[in-house]
């Protein structure tokens, strides 16, 4: 950072850590120059990645995409808790996103090799029951983490309730608007269950306050381009608008960029505390975001398939707490996951 | 009546349809509002238009923007300086363009195979540099060219205009224009006839990459963020506002007036649909309803035409 043109407010959230980050893609940016300028490109398969560690177990982390910041908490978890446990972890990732016929067959390769356990994020809660079905007639054990398989065989599913996180998440914004005022929705994609589970969460905490309108409930795909230009066209509707709730955190940030522009404010909120978001919210820009933690969904399940290894006692089921982060309580938060360690497994499941 | 005309009509009618059902259509800030977000589609658009009408098709629009703004972005947070962003971000989509029209002149691949091979290309190294990482947060001079105003209109929008002016006198007064045409028309009476046709290829391949680098760095700027996945939703959009304006994907015919209200279209009926608050149920459905008429109105009109003479 040379400083001079950079305006005050933003060198301010630079912190150690994210110049640190942004090191390391500035670095991977001059190499790609570098390759571009001696026209010298080689195409690698970016997703098979072996964490180096040999001898231990070896588990597949199955995600759903490459470009969702989540899903890259949940990997970075994974690989930090096979790290600890002394196992090796090998990333499935479909390169079309929540391609279900590639996951598929990502699910056969994975049944080639091997592995001692899965750790499993389906892209779709039905389509990948056959999925599961394979693995199970290979023997080999399923952890199911963050969404649910709707059937076959799985040792645990460790993930959180979308709906009650929207509830929760709902309930924080609508109260510091005093119960009082107009409120829209901005939906994810058509048809995905986080999307419906999240705005059903949404409009149940609206049941708690007659006295705010539902002006609106959009779809914006999950999407930021899309959350901004539903926004702005909201905005042209609605001379009032007092909260805006998204069903994740790139929309809630897209919205946000539509209400600075047109110089309007609302209060927004968003779900899935990326790191993005704890910035907002740290700039006063967003009031809130929901947060279930990738990282530990990695953490536990890659966890919970080595232990389940080890003959070690997995609980069948586990709910991960919610956290309603905001300015109030982002401390720690902010940590690049990069630099984030796993909690210990005692400290989170608790025998019952 | 031309064929531009008769989509002109389409435009206009679904504006009276929403200006009628919603009374904030039809407001100076809405249409200004509209203007700014078909100016994104149609800068990625009037790229892929030059290469549609030499008879190609550029797929790696989406990924060649997704690379050139994280590399702008990364730029700008490294150095601190907008401008070395800027280069940098145009230089990548210029590169790739030219890598595209090198790969389909001199590896004689078929466009659609060499670009689509360089499309996954650009995606796998955008994710791996990436990593599921956002780089956000720029100073208010860089984001102006997303979101500020000149003399009370948005600068995108005059961007858009002024691409558009350039690049129909480009098209239609000059040589090079008329050349385009003429390769997308018959490739061979075009080399037949002395055109360069391989370094006109080259030219609209790399005209489309550097539309998609400046259309990156206009994304950048509007969204305040980069992310590897930013241009993947804008490939099919653009292809579409090109195809909706009437340009033939077999070439040598079509206009970049065209584009431009190819995307105004498309950003009708979202902004419509945002107005009227139609469910996200129906959304899709009455999207494709509404884009067949719009495409549908030039060919009905022939039609018509036909049979009167």
């Amino acid at each position: 950072m040379t400083g001079g043109k950079v305006d005050p407010g933003e060198s301010e959230i630079l912190n150690g850590m994210e110049r640190n980050l942004l090191m390391n893609i500035s670095i991977r940016m001059t190499s790609i120059l570098m390759v571009l300028a001696l026209f010298l490109v080689s195409c690698t398969k970016p997703h098979v990645e072996n964490s180096g560690k040999t001898g231990g177990e070896s588990i597949a982390v199955f995600t759903k995409n490459q470009t969702n910041p989540y899903f890259q908490t949940v990997r970075l978890g994974a690989e930090n808790a096979a790290r600890q446990m002394n196992a090796a972890v090998v990333q499935y990732i479909p390169t079309v996103s929540d391609s279900i016929t590639e996951q598929l067959s990502e699910i056969e390769d994975a049944i080639i090799k091997r592995p001692g356990a899965v750790v499993f994020i389906p892209v779709n809660s039905k389509a990948m029951i056959p999925g599961i079905e394979k693995l199970n007639a290979a023997g080999i054990p399923v952890v199911n983490v963050t969404d649910r398989v709707l059937g076959g065989q799985i040792v645990s599913f460790m993930g959180c309730d979308e709906t009650k996180l929207a509830v929760n998440t709902g309930r924080f914004l609508l109260q510091k608007m005093n119960g009082r005022g107009n409120v829209v929705i901005l939906e994810g994609r058509g048809g995905s269950e986080n999307s419906v589970n999240r705005v059903a969460g949404y409009r149940k905490a609206l049941e708690e306050f007659p006295n705010v309108k539902l002006l609106a409930s959009q779809p914006a795909d999950f999407q930021r381009v899309q959350a901004l230009q539903v926004t702005e066209n909201l905005l042209q509707s609605y001379p009032q608008i007092d909260g805006i709730l998204a069903a994740n955190d790139s929309m809630a940030l897209g919205a946000i960029e539509a209400l600075d522009a047109a110089r309007r404010k609302s209060l927004v909120v968003g779900i899935n505390g990326t790191l993005e978001a704890i910035d907002a919210i740290k700039a006063g820009k967003l009031l809130a975001t929901g947060d279930c933690d990738g990282f530990r969904h990695g953490c536990l399940g890659t966890m919970a398939a080595v232990r389940h290894l080890r003959n070690l006692p997995v609980p069948k089921e586990f709910i991960f707490s919610l956290t309603v982060i905001d300015s109030t309580n982002y401390a720690g938060m902010d940590v690049p996951y990069e630099q984030r360690m796993c909690p210990k497994w005692e400290s989170i499941v608790k025998d019952k | 009546m031309s064929s531009v005309a008769w989509r002109l009509l389409g435009v206009l009618l679904l504006c009276v349809v929403l200006a009628l059902s919603s009374s904030a259509f039809l407001t100076v800030g809405n249409l200004l509002n509209v203007l700014r977000q078909a100016s994104l589609i149609f800068l990625i658009a009037a790229g892929l238009t030059f290469v549609i009408l030499s008879a190609g098709l550029d797929l790696s629009i989406g990924a060649n923007l997704g690379l050139s703004a994280c590399l702008a972005a990364a730029a700008i947070k490294a150095t601190g300086s907008i401008s070395i962003g800027i280069a940098a971000g145009v230089a990548c989509g210029t590169t790739i363009g030219i890598l595209n029209g090198l790969l389909i002149t001199t590896l004689r691949l078929p466009p659609f195979i060499a670009i689509y091979g360089m499309l996954w290309m650009v995606y796998g190294i955008n994710y791996w540099a990436m990593a599921g990482n956002t780089i956000y947060g720029f100073p208010e001079s860089f984001r102006v060219i997303g979101s500020g105003y000149f003399m009370g209109i948005p600068i995108p929008v005059l961007l858009m205009v002024l691409c558009l002016i350039v690049g129909s006198v480009f098209t239609r007064y000059t040589t090079w224009g008329h050349e385009i045409y003429a390769i997308g028309a018959n490739p061979e009476v075009a080399r037949l006839s002395g055109i360069p046709v391989r370094r006109r290829l080259i030219m609209v391949y790399t005209l489309s990459g550097a539309m998609s680098g400046l259309a990156g760095i206009v994304y950048l700027a509007r969204l305040n963020s980069a992310e590897a996945g930013i241009g993947e939703p804008l490939l099919l959009p653009a292809i579409a506002a090109v195809l909706i304006g009437g340009t033939s994907l077999f070439g040598g015919v079509g206009s970049l007036s065209g584009a431009l209200i190819g995307a105004v279209i498309l950003t009708l009926v979202l902004n419509g649909m945002n107005l009227l608050t139609i469910s996200g149920n129906w959304q899709p459905l009455i999207t494709g309803v509404i884009l067949l008429l719009a495409a549908g109105i030039d060919t009905v009109a022939r039609k018509w035409n036909e049979s009167r003479a």
